[in-house]
C-alpha cells in the first residue's frame, strides 16, 4: 500500500516534466532528435545559440512549461469547485472568471493592442467577475452554495453580453479575429516573460488548494455538516475560491479561454484515483498539465497552421473520456 | 453535572418567532427526547444549540461555558451531530468519511494521520459496522449511510452527540440498530445524547432499558411537558399536542422486565390540525 502510494506519487511528479521534454522533439521545423540533443547541450553548456537551440529553448520549451502551468491550474480549480459546490457538473469557469476574463482581453485588444495590457485586463476582469459572483452569493446566506452559483451564472452572462458587444464594435479585419482566437485559446504567445506573469498567481492559487485539499473534503458534506465538524465555513469557502481564482484567472489571461479542461479532467482523476481530494487534487494537477501540453503538441503538428486549443480538448477528449466511463463502469457513481 | 444548559432562549427569524422560553438542562450520560408536531421549532433549536444560529435571548451553556465563547473547533470538540439524512455526493470510502470527525483536532492546514484512523476504525467498530469500512458509501443503503455518520459522529470524540430525528428514514431492522447504538453509548461511554425525533416509543424504547431519559415536548413555539417519558407522553397530552388518540401499553418484557409503549388509535376531529 505504502509502496503504490511512492510509485504513484513519483509518476504524478515526473509525467508533466515527461510530456514537456517530449515537447522539444516535436514541432513543425525540421530537427532530429540528435539536433535536438544539441540544442540542450548547447543552452546548458553556454554555446553561443543556432537555429535549433533557439526553437527548443525559446519557442518550444516554454510553450510546454506554460502548457504544463495552464493545464493544472485549470484542472485543480475544477475539481476543488466540484468539492466545494458539492457538484460534479461544476468546472473552473464556475464563478464568471472566464467570462470576464473574456470581456477583459476583449476590451484590452480593442484599446491597447498590446499583449501586457490583454494578460492583466483578462486577469484583471476575471477576479472581478468572481467578486461581483461572491456578493451576490452574501446576499442572501442561508443558502450560500445555491446563490453563489446563481451569482456565478448572472455574472457570466453581463460579462459575455458585454463581450459581444465589444465583438460588435470591434474593427472585423484586424481585432475581431484577435478576439476570437483569443477566445478559442492558444499558447502561441508563450515566453519566459508570460511564464513568470502567470507563475505567481497559479502558483498561490495551487498551494493554497493542495493545504485545503482535506477541508474540501470536508466542505463537500454540506455547510451544516461541515460547520458541526468544526469548519468555519465562510471562511474556508472563501479561501478555497480566492485560490482557484488566482490560479484560474492567472492562467487564462496568458493563454485564452481553454474549455473542458477545468470539467473533466477532474472527472478523469475521480475515475483514476478516487474522490478523496487529498490524492484527487494532485492526481488532477498532474493529468491537467499532461492533457494539455499533449492537446498543444498535436495541435502544432497535426495540420501547417495551429488548431486552437479549445477546439482540440473537447475534440480528443471527450472520445477519451466516454472510453475511460465505460472501461471503469462509471466509477463509483 | 450538565452538559448543555439552556435558560431562557427565544429566537426569531426576520422577526417570526420560532420558540420562546425555552429551558432545559442535560446531564453528563443522558438523554433527552425533543419530541413535538412538524414545524414546532426543533430542528431550529438544535442548529441554536450547534451555534448555527444564535438565540436572540437568553443563554446556552456547554460544559460549563457560554457557547458563544468557543471558537469552531472547539465546540466541535463538544458537541457532534448526525443529521436527519446525509446527502450523499461523491463516491467518498466509508472509513474516509467517518475519519472526517477528526477534523476539529487537525491544525488547520493537515491532514488525519495513522492515530486519526484508528479512532475512525474504532469508531466503526462501535457503530457495529467495521464490515462496510472499505466500501463506497454512495454504494450503500440508506440505514448504513446513518449508521456511517453515526460513526463520523463518534471519532469527532465528543461528550454531547444532537441528532436531528436520525431514525425517521430507516426501515425497522436499522432504527433498532441505531436506537441500541446510542443506548450503549450513553452506558458504556456516559456520553450525553440530544434528540428530536417524531417517534414517542424512541423515548420509551430508553425507559423500558433503565437510561436517565426525559422528554420535552415542544408544541406552541415552547417546551409545554417536560419529565419522564411516562410522565410527558400520556393519552390525554398526546391528544392535547398532536390532536390524536392513543392507548399507552404496559406490558412484560424479557426477564419480567416492564416495557411501555404507545399506540396511535385515531385522529381526534380530522381537518383540525392539532394544537395550533
Amino acid at each position: 500500500m505504502k509502496f503504490k502510494r511512492i510509485i504513484l506519487a513519483l509518476a504524478l511528479v515526473f509525467a508533466p516534466f515527461a510530456c514537456i521534454v517530449l515537447s522539444a522533439f516535436l514541432g513543425r521545423y525540421p530537427l532530429s532528435p540528435v539536433e535536438i540533443f544539441h540544442a540542450i547541450v548547447n543552452r546548458l553548456s553556454g554555446v553561443a545559440p543556432d537555429v535549433g537551440t533557439n526553437i527548443v529553448w525559446e519557442i518550444r520549451l516554454p510553450r510546454a512549461i506554460l502548457g504544463s502551468m495552464v493545464g493544472a491550474s485549470l484542472a485543480v480549480s475544477g475539481a476543488a469547485l466540484q468539492g466545494l459546490f458539492r457538484n460534479p457538473l461544476v468546472s473552473s469557469g464556475m464563478l464568471g472568471v472566464s467570462a470576464g476574463a473574456g470581456f477583459g482581453a476583449a476590451l484590452a485588444i480593442v484599446l491597447f493592442h498590446n499583449t501586457f495590457m490583454i494578460y492583466l485586463f483578462a486577469f484583471l476582469f476575471g477576479i472581478l467577475a468572481v467578486a461581483l459572483s461572491y456578493m451576490i452569493g452574501r446576499i442572501y446566506d442561508t443558502a450560500p452554495v445555491i446563490m453563489l452559483v446563481l451569482g456565478g451564472v448572472i455574472v457570466s452572462s453581463i460579462f459575455s453580453a458585454l463581450l459581444s458587444l465589444i465583438k460588435y464594435i470591434a474593427d472585423p479585419y484586424v481585432e475581431l479575429p484577435s478576439i476570437v482566437f483569443w477566445l478559442m485559446g492558444s499558447l502561441s504567445s508563450a515566453s519566459y516573460k508570460s511564464i513568470l506573469i502567470s507563475s505567481i498567481p497559479v502558483f498561490i492559487g495551487l498551494a493554497g488548494l493542495m493545504l485545503m485539499r482535506w477541508r474540501i473534503n470536508v466542505l463537500s458534506m454540506g455547510d451544516r455538516e461541515a460547520r458541526s465538524m468544526g469548519l468555519n465555513i465562510n471562511l474556508d469557502r472563501a479561501v478555497v475560491i480566492i485560490c482557484t481564482t488566482l490560479a484560474t484567472a492567472g492562467a487564462v489571461c496568458v493563454s485564452g479561454i481553454i474549455g473542458w479542461v477545468g470539467l473533466v479532467i477532474p472527472h478523469m482523476g475521480r475515475i483514476i484515483a478516487g474522490n478523496d481530494n487529498r490524492i484527487l487534487i494532485p492526481v488532477s494537477m498532474s493529468l491537467g498539465a499532461c492533457f494539455l501540453v499533449i492537446i498543444d503538441n498535436l495541435g502544432r503538428i497535426i495540420t501547417g497552421g495551429e488548431i486552437p486549443l479549445s477546439i482540440l480538448t473537447a475534440i480528443i477528449g471527450g472520445p477519451f473520456f466516454v472510453y475511460l466511463l465505460k472501461k471503469t463502469k462509471g466509477g463509483g457513481w | 453535572m450538565n452538559m448543555i444548559s439552556v435558560r431562557s432562549a427565544s429566537f426569531s427569524y426576520d422577526g417570526v418567532n420560532v420558540f420562546h422560553d425555552i429551558n432545559f438542562d442535560l446531564e453528563q450520560g443522558g438523554i433527552l427526547c425533543l419530541f413535538g408536531p412538524n414545524g414546532c421549532g426543533k430542528t431550529t433549536l438544535l442548529d441554536n444549540i450547534l451555534g448555527h444560529l444564535e438565540p436572540e435571548e437568553g443563554s446556552i451553556i456547554i460544559d460549563g461555558k457560554e457557547l458563544g465563547r468557543y471558537s469552531h473547533r472547539e465546540i466541535a470538540r463538544k458537541i457532534a451531530y448526525v443529521p436527519q439524512v446525509h446527502e450523499r455526493t461523491f463516491p467518498y470510502r466509508v472509513i474516509d468519511i467517518v475519519v472526517m470527525g477528526r477534523t476539529p483536532y487537525l491544525s488547520p492546514y493537515s491532514s488525519p494521520g495513522r492515530e486519526d484512523y484508528m479512532i475512525a476504525e474504532n469508531a466503526l467498530e462501535m457503530a457495529g459496522i467495521t464490515q462496510l469500512k472499505d466500501r463506497l458509501y454512495t454504494r450503500l443503503s440508506g440505514g448504513e449511510t446513518q449508521l456511517v455518520i453515526l460513526a463520523r459522529a463518534l471519532a469527532q470524540n465528543a461528550p454531547i452527540i444532537i441528532m436531528d430525528e436520525p431514525a425517521s428514514h430507516l426501515d425497522f431492522r436499522h432504527e433498532l440498530l441505531l436506537l441500541e447504538t446510542v443506548a450503549g453509548l450513553v452506558e458504556k461511554n456516559n456520553l450525553s445524547i440530544l434528540v428530536s425525533t417524531h417517534s414517542p416509543n424512541h423515548a420509551f424504547y430508553f425507559e423500558n432499558r433503565g437510561l436517565p431519559v426525559r422528554v420535552a415536548m415542544m408544541a406552541e413555539r415552547r417546551i409545554i411537558f417536560m419529565g419522564t417519558p411516562g410522565d410527558v407522553i400520556t393519552e390525554e397530552k398526546m391528544k392535547r399536542v398532536f390532536n390524536i388518540n392513543t392507548k399507552v401499553f404496559t406490558g412484560n418484557g424479557a426477564e419480567n422486565s416492564k416495557m411501555k409503549f404507545i399506540v396511535p388509535v385515531g385522529a381526534a376531529n380530522r381537518g383540525d390540525s392539532g394544537e395550533e
